[in-house]
């Protein structure tokens, strides 16, 4: 592993400064020199380190990884898409398919730890790939994206100016920003009587036995444990604290007397009326109102994020893996989603999610009927970023504590 | 099977290699989507992670093997209390009420077709072939449809006098995810029975009667023990692809206190950097099966002994 030269102000004893003060876990970085002693230069190599707000990575750069040249002409041959389900306009596809007189392809992957394998394996070449942010650290140090040449990108200037320079990747020098989301609470205003409005900690409406039966948690196991450590004033939504993993357990377990469901087709279980109360990914509250049945109109739809903005938030970014054939035509994509006018289209036709684009006004939204004035709340803005709180990536050892965790829960013990 | 060869003489070994030939296909088949697959399964269970991505890194060496992915799966498994051994028992006893209840169902439809069918025979074993044409996930969603609040089943109930308000099928109970199980399998349980069933030669039931036995004697000394291999390769059948289904209870219920082995495999298998246990899990469950599967094999072989076959 050779480093880039810009990279070297990160060397191994600032690496080992920061762990020490528990950003990264001492068995993780064991983990990290064991895998980089096996290459030649030792010790100099890049190492992993663990991105959030209070530590913005400038991902580093390798040699015998380069950004593509500039100028050059968008390849001709089909574009290879890896999304997850549902999450870019078939219009768009088209659309990007006639202006560039190209064919576009689109395989789905169901989790992000799916696709970095599928990918990692070498036996696919996708041009454009969803990376989600706490996975970006990885597949750079695993050499499995290529930098950008934002030469080809001049539209990331549309996006809000936090996330054009990210914590995640400085600089955008691997992946631009596509979707932002943030975890609130999903519910009927026509069945509850209680919303989360009218409590005083709002994550206590999960123990509503008005709702038992009918509330679900996102089956997700970084998100659900998030709201019972938030509903227990926990803002660090990525402990590692053995403590902490125990309450949230717990917290999770005594919601099995509410006949606590699980699912991720929050979009749908809302406005079917399978749920009442659903721990619900804001886009999903957005694109719910495409599923409601006849005769139930939008108000009934309502969504809750802490109006302080200190909830979970996060982001999903556009990237060019490594070997992808054609990275001339899969910037141009990248540059074609940035642009205002395809960005808004895909949000408010299909998608539900909401690009980071700082024309694509909150009030306006509103306003053209994209989203219904009691969603508003589900609307982001780039203000929520400076308070939300990121699901970070966790040390190995935290995230098997994590899973196993998740795991007792999610069995019924 | 072995007929051919033992009619022929000198020319016996040549005879005996191309009907061994045609085995050939079938040997290439199993190897190469059963055997390598499942060598790729234990390698991953027994191997490690990529260091940067945490991805799966499958140990191919036998020598190199990593047990701890192993230890973590039976210390769990053999734990009171733990989440493996909870999910392991509930699945266990999910899949024997649900087989018990398909036999239970499926019997009794395959003896009807098989016996009194009649001129009928051909329309009811379309009737009993048609589930085979929709897929298993459309008909859970078919069930979901009539489970839910407004659905029909609450309907029906409602307006037989059974019910007074609508009742929450879909709330996470065992009983839904169970008879998910039965509606989605029994099919297949029914087509071996009456496979075996139709085939059952009536002069043994009438020389049964004409020796003084009642109709019901004759079924349970005469059909029943008759039946025995057919109901014992259909509780194979539905039991088998049962023990790893994740789906039904994650569409009927959602509820964790529902879910199955099958769901844990999952969640491992998903995400995450345990794929090892996720793969350790479907090697344990398999061997589980495949002792299972053992006494089938010695049932029926006894089955058939006793028979005289």
């Amino acid at each position: 592993m050779t480093l880039h030269p810009r990279e070297s102000r990160y060397g191994r004893r600032e690496f080992i400064g920061r762990s020490a003060a528990g950003i990264v876990g001492l068995s993780s970085l064991s983990t990290f020199l064991a895998a980089c002693g096996g290459s030649d230069n030792g010790g100099s190599a890049a190492e992993l380190q663990i991105a959030s707000p209070g530590n913005p990575v400038t991902q580093p750069l390798f040699d015998d990884n380069p950004m593509i040249a500039s100028g050059l002409e968008p390849e001709s041959g089909t574009l290879r898409i890896y999304n997850w389900n549902g999450y870019l306009d078939p219009k768009i596809k088209k659309g990007f398919a006639k202006e560039y007189g190209v064919k576009v392809e689109e395989t789905f992957f169901t989790t992000t730890d799916e696709a970095v394998q599928k990918i990692s394996s070498g036996a696919v070449d996708y041009d454009v790939f969803f990376p989600t942010q706490d996975r970006v650290g990885r597949l750079v140090l695993g050499k499995r994206l290529q930098p950008l040449n934002l030469e080809y990108i001049p539209n990331l200037k549309n996006v809000w100016p936090s996330l054009q320079d990210p914590w995640y990747d400085k600089g955008s020098q691997y992946t631009v920003p596509y979707m932002t989301w943030t975890t609130g609470i999903g519910y009927r205003t026509d069945k509850i009587e209680k919303t989360p409005l009218d409590y005083a900690n709002p994550y206590e409406i999960y123990w509503d036995e008005a709702n038992r039966g009918k509330m679900f948690l996102l089956d997700d196991g970084r998100d659900a444990p998030a709201h019972m450590l938030l509903k227990n004033g926990i803002t660090n939504i990525n402990t590692e604290d053995p403590e902490d993993i125990a309450l949230w357990e717990k917290e999770l377990k005594s919601l099995y007397d509410m006949n606590v469901k699980v699912s991720t087709d929050d979009y749908t279980n809302i406005p079917e009326g399978k749920a009442w109360v659903h721990q619900m990914w804001s886009g999903s509250a957005i694109g719910a109102q495409w599923y409601l049945p006849e005769g139930v109109g939008t108000d009934a739809l309502g969504f809750w994020f802490p109006a302080d903005g200190v909830g979970t938030i996060g982001s999903d970014m556009m990237a060019v893996p490594k070997d992808a054939q054609n990275p001339v035509l899969a910037h141009h994509f990248l540059d074609y989603l940035l642009d205002v006018k395809n960005g808004y289209s895909n949000f408010a036709n299909y998608v539900g999610y909401q690009p980071p684009l700082t024309k694509l006004d909150p009030d306006t939204l509103v306003a053209d009927g994209v989203v219904p004035k009691n969603l508003k709340t589900a609307i982001v803005r780039e203000s929520d970023f400076d308070k939300g709180l990121p699901l970070t990536e966790l040390t190995p050892d935290g995230q098997v504590n994590w899973q196993n965790a998740w795991a007792e829960f999610r069995a019924g013990v | 099977m072995s007929e051919p060869g033992r009619r022929v003489g000198a020319d016996g070994g040549r005879e005996n290699r191309f009907w061994a030939g045609l085995a050939l296909p079938g040997v290439v088949w199993l190897c190469v989507f059963f055997l390598l697959p499942f060598y790729v399964i234990l390698c991953v269970a027994l191997g490690s992670l990529d260091p940067i991505l945490l991805t799966p890194a499958p140990e191919w060496n036998p020598l190199q093997w990593n047990t701890a992915a192993f230890e973590f799966v039976l210390d769990n498994l053999f734990t009171p209390g733990a989440a493996f051994e909870t999910v392991f028992v509930r699945t266990f006893f999910y899949v024997l009420i649900a087989t018990t209840l398909s036999l239970l169902i499926a019997y009794p439809v395959a003896y009807y077709v098989a016996r009194y069918g009649g001129r009928w025979k051909g329309l009811l074993l379309v009737g009993l072939i048609a589930p085979f044409f929709i897929s298993y996930l459309m008909r859970m969603l078919a069930w979901i449809n009539l489970l839910q609040d407004d659905g029909w089943v609450n309907s029906v109930l409602i307006w037989v006098g059974i019910l007074d308000a609508p009742r929450n099928w879909l709330d996470g109970r065992a009983s839904s995810v169970i008879l998910g199980l039965v509606y989605g399998y029994v099919p297949f349980m029914i087509l071996p029975l009456y496979a075996f069933l139709d085939r059952i030669d009536r002069s043994l039931l009438e020389a049964a009667r004409d020796l003084g036995a009642s109709p019901f004697q004759a079924f349970r000394l005469v059909t029943l023990p008759l039946s025995t291999p057919a109901i014992l390769a259909g509780v194979v059948i539905i039991a088998l692809p049962m023990f790893g289904d994740y789906y039904t209870p994650d569409l009927l219920s959602g509820a964790p206190q529902t879910s199955l082995i099958g769901n844990q495999i999952n969640l491992y298998i998903r995400g995450g950097q345990q794929v090892p246990v996720g793969a350790a899990l479907v090697v344990v469950l398999m061997v589980f099966l495949t002792v299972l599967m053992g006494y089938y094999l010695f049932a029926t072989a006894r089955a058939q002994r006793r028979l005289g076959g």
